[in-house]
């Protein structure tokens, strides 16, 4: 059996990592050159041009409209200038599984949508329309491709992480991103939980553990009990709205205070601050102040310092609000904070100093981050994947329900069926029956939440019992199961408790994607065509030729007097061999001839960078005497 | 007679296959599912084992390549064993699960208020009557009633705990005692039905102070 891979798809970034004999490894993007943990980052951004070509990661922050000083000291936008021309969108999991009216309002404001009263938003881009798993989708295709080819083999199975305060709708969202990509989600699992299998799993973490979990978008807090190899998950709490990212916003309005409101408005003034005050939190992890220098067209600047004491009095209410969520976890585990063995650090957000201290400070002990906060996630998704392969032996992760799940009864109060935190898979059977003679249907409407009344919880679907044979009121019974998976996803089957028979249960989401929808996705998807791992390499291949070959054809044509004529005959000669390969369809012709003569290049290479070395501490020096 | 949906043989029902341990994903009382003697007395270590151990062998993630028949009998069976054990594991609901394996209903009869704590129910209400009116007219002596159900929580708490130690100290005595059924689950009744109503006291009181604390 092909491995099963563990990815955190996050807010901010996304990672894929993979299990090596009994450690997880995150991949690292083997295109950069950039060899450190940064590489191992996919930014969560998925640029979408007007053609519908798609970009993603890195050089989908490429094309955010932002503004840049040109070598005059002009200032000028660069980027996709309007939705009419192309969009980049970040941060898609904030609208993963939500209706429009669900979208928090400065969310709204964000990109431009076709559909915002719907069960699912709809992103506008051009004549296209894209929808949050449809996006989310392409940042998985892109972790897939990065995996395949630093394994040299097809990556069809994953994990995928979600917030573990994800209700429903967000889970199945997920699942449908998955399908999209061309993968088959073997099971979703709780970002905190995978974290506390990451450290569990080194024994750095046994008895009960609390893993705060505050990353870019969404906070999670669990307690586990972790003994012998089990990790029983006692509470979870949490906000999905939540994160580094509000507090990043917060920086922009200190940032961009006193302008007119339509400068503050411009897309890409919006989008340099926020990048300017994202640079300045990370500088304040290390530093006491930070400068921030911020051009706007025409002409203007804005330059402030942003002490780490000021840093901190912007984050200090989302702070607050995340120890609340810990208060409430503590309680429903039946806890106390001194009761606590251990504390462990996830997310990027836990890098800054007031989260350190403050998390130390409520549960009366140092927290432990001795793994990278930014990889935890996606490492514990792997391990994960090494359970489900049968690889992990003895561990076992048993999970919980963040919300609890009722049905609406008379008066529209909630009756509460499943409640929060308890462990999955579960399931309860409710019995229901007709009201009056010859009732054929029965409705019945599944929410979410902790409220009372149905309509304060969120709706999760709706279902028709049904056709039941006409009888007289109340003697028709139908018993209905309600089975919370391993996922925390609900499935629903109806029996009727005369006959026997099973009932089929057509099951109508309230919020995000039909099945019908998916289907047709898959079907337009663009790149079916190239699920074919041997085509996708032959792609990448002929596209690291065309690299070489232009390069090549310049630098000999620039550098002529660096390279002595049988040199240049040997490359010239390797060259014209790998254009005739390159229309050919070998692919391991063209890989090794590429190999080749980027050996035999090298030498000329380093020649050209020692002239251009060279060249520049020249005009340097003839500057300085000037 | 139920058949294995991994090995296909035939078998009375169980949690697992008698023939190759795999789930058999089929409902079972509490008890069965956890292959415990119906006993009302369980020591918490040795459930905790019992359900860590069958979990390790039958949840899902062991069968997450097996066929999709084993793999939803795994669900089923997981499912099924989870819900046993949070049953079982709180005392309180037990007491109740086990009236009901005899078709008792606590319902039935706990219309009235138990004697036993009917002057603390008594003086709850008044106090939380006292906190609400405060809070309506806007005094200022919310610190004083705030304490004052504080107070009262302590009182409850003290109380419940006193029921329940008496709930578990009496579960090994009825397990022992097979003679008289009939008091047996008169008493069980009696005392479970105090826990409930303090329960509630409980709740309210909590309620009261979050109310207090808000003002």
């Amino acid at each position: 059996m092909p491995a099963i891979l563990g990815i955190d798809l996050g807010t901010t970034n996304s990672l894929i990592a993979v299990m090596d004999h009994s450690s997880p490894r995150v991949i690292a993007d083997q295109a950069t050159a950039n060899k450190d943990s940064a590489a191992t980052l996919l930014p969560s951004v998925v640029a979408i041009a007007p053609d519908g070509s798609v970009e993603t990661g890195r050089r989908a922050v490429e094309m955010e409209p932002h503004l840049t000083v040109e070598k005059n000291g002009a200032v000028s936008a660069v980027g996709f200038p309007g939705a009419e021309h192309g969009a980049v969108i970040r941060s898609v999991k904030r609208y993963m599984g939500l209706g429009g009216a669900e979208i928090a309002p400065e969310d709204r404001a964000r990109y431009t949508f076709a559909d915002l009263s719907g069960p699912v938003v709809r992103f506008q881009v051009g004549h296209r329309i894209f929808t949050p798993p449809q996006i989310s989708a392409e940042i998985l295709k892109a972790l897939k491709h990065r995996a395949e080819r630093a394994l040299g083999e097809s990556v069809d199975r994953v994990v995928i992480t979600v917030p573990a305060y994800f209700n429903d709708g967000q889970r199945q969202a997920t699942k449908d991103a998955g399908r999209l990509a061309g993968l088959e989600v073997v099971r979703l699992v709780n970002e905190p939980t995978a974290a506390s299998l990451a450290y569990g799993l080194g024994k750095m973490a046994e008895g009960k553990v609390a893993v705060y979990d505050f990353g870019g978008g969404t906070f999670d807090i669990s307690i586990l009990n972790i003994k012998e190899g089990i990790f029983e998950v006692l509470a979870t709490n949490g906000d999905t709205h939540l994160g580094g990212d509000d507090i990043d916003n917060a920086v922009v309005d200190w940032l961009l205070t006193g302008l007119p409101d339509e400068l503050r408005r411009e897309r890409r003034v919006w989008n340099s601050a926020r990048a300017a005050a994202e640079n300045a939190k990370k500088i304040l992890t290390d530093k006491a102040e930070a400068e921030i220098a911020l051009e706007l067209p025409g002409g203007r600047t804005i330059g402030k310092t942003l002490s780490r004491a000021q840093l901190e009095e912007i984050a200090r209410p989302f702070v607050a609000r995340t120890l609340e969520r810990c208060a409430m976890a503590l309680a429903d585990a039946k806890l106390a904070a001194a009761d606590i063995d251990a504390v462990v650090l996830v997310g990027g957000s836990t890098r800054m100093p007031i989260v350190r201290r403050d998390v130390a400070a409520a549960f009366g002990r140092e927290p432990l981050c001795s793994i990278d906060p930014d990889q935890v996630v996606a490492l514990g998704a792997a391990v994960q994947a090494g359970v489900l392969m049968g690889t992990q032996g003895d561990m076992l992760l048993l999970d919980v329900v963040p919300l609890s799940l009722g049905i609406e009864t008379m008066g529209g109060v909630m009756e509460r069926l499943v409640h929060r935190n308890t462990t999955i898979p579960t399931s309860v059977t409710e019995k229901f029956t007709t009201a009056v003679d010859n009732q054929t249907h029965v409705d019945i409407h599944v929410v979410q939440g902790e409220r009372e009344m149905a309509a304060d919880c969120r709706s999760l679907a709706r279902f028709k019992l049904g056709p039941i044979e006409p009888q007289p009121a109340g003697l028709a019974r139908v018993a209905v199961t309600f089975l919370i998976d391993a996922n925390g996803i609900l499935n629903v089957s109806a029996r009727d408790e005369r006959t026997g028979r099973e009932h089929s249960v057509d099951v109508k989401p309230s919020y995000g994607l039909s099945e019908e929808e998916i289907e047709r996705m898959l079907e337009e998807s663009i790149d079916l065509g190239e699920q074919d791992l041997e085509r996708r390499m032959l792609i990448v291949a002929r596209n690291d030729a065309d690299q070489i070959l232009a390069a090549l054809h310049k630098q000999l044509s620039e550098y002529h007097n660096l390279i002595d004529r049988s040199e240049r005959a040997r490359i010239e000669e390797l060259m014209s061999r790998l254009e005739a390969a390159r229309v050919g369809e070998d692919r391991q012709l063209i890989a090794g001839l590429v190999e080749e003569l980027n050996d035999q290049s090298t030498p000329f290479a380093e020649r050209i960078m020692d002239a251009a070395i060279k060249h520049a501490l020249e005009k340097k020096s003839v500057e300085q005497v000037s | 007679m139920v058949e294995c949906p991994s090995c296909g043989r035939r078998q009375e029902p169980h949690l697992t296959c008698a023939s190759c341990a795999a789930p058999l994903g089929v409902e079972l009382d509490c008890f069965e599912a956890l292959s415990l003697p119906k006993r009302l007395a369980i020591e918490d270590e040795a459930l905790e084992r019992v359900y860590h151990d069958l979990s390790r062998r039958i949840h899902p993630d062991r069968y997450a390549q097996a066929p999709a028949g084993s793999r939803d009998a795994s669900m089923r069976s997981t499912a099924l064993l989870t819900r046993s054990y949070r049953t079982l594991r709180d005392p309180v609901s037990r007491g109740l699960y086990w009236l009901e394996l005899r078709g008792q209903k606590l319902s039935d009869d706990n219309k009235s208020v138990p004697p036993e704590i009917a002057d603390m129910v008594f003086e709850v209400q008044e106090q939380l009557a006292e906190s609400r009116e405060a809070k309506r007219e806007h005094r200022a002596e919310s610190a004083d009633l705030a304490a004052g159900l504080e107070d009262r929580r302590v009182v409850l708490q003290t109380a419940m705990n006193g029921y329940q130690t008496a709930l578990r100290g009496n579960f090994v005595m009825w397990d022992m005692d097979r003679q008289s059924q009939q008091e047996l689950i008169s008493e069980l009744k009696l005392i479970l039905s105090n826990i409930a109503y303090l329960r509630t006291l409980m709740r309210d009181v909590d309620h009261g102070l979050v109310e207090l604390k808000a003002a």
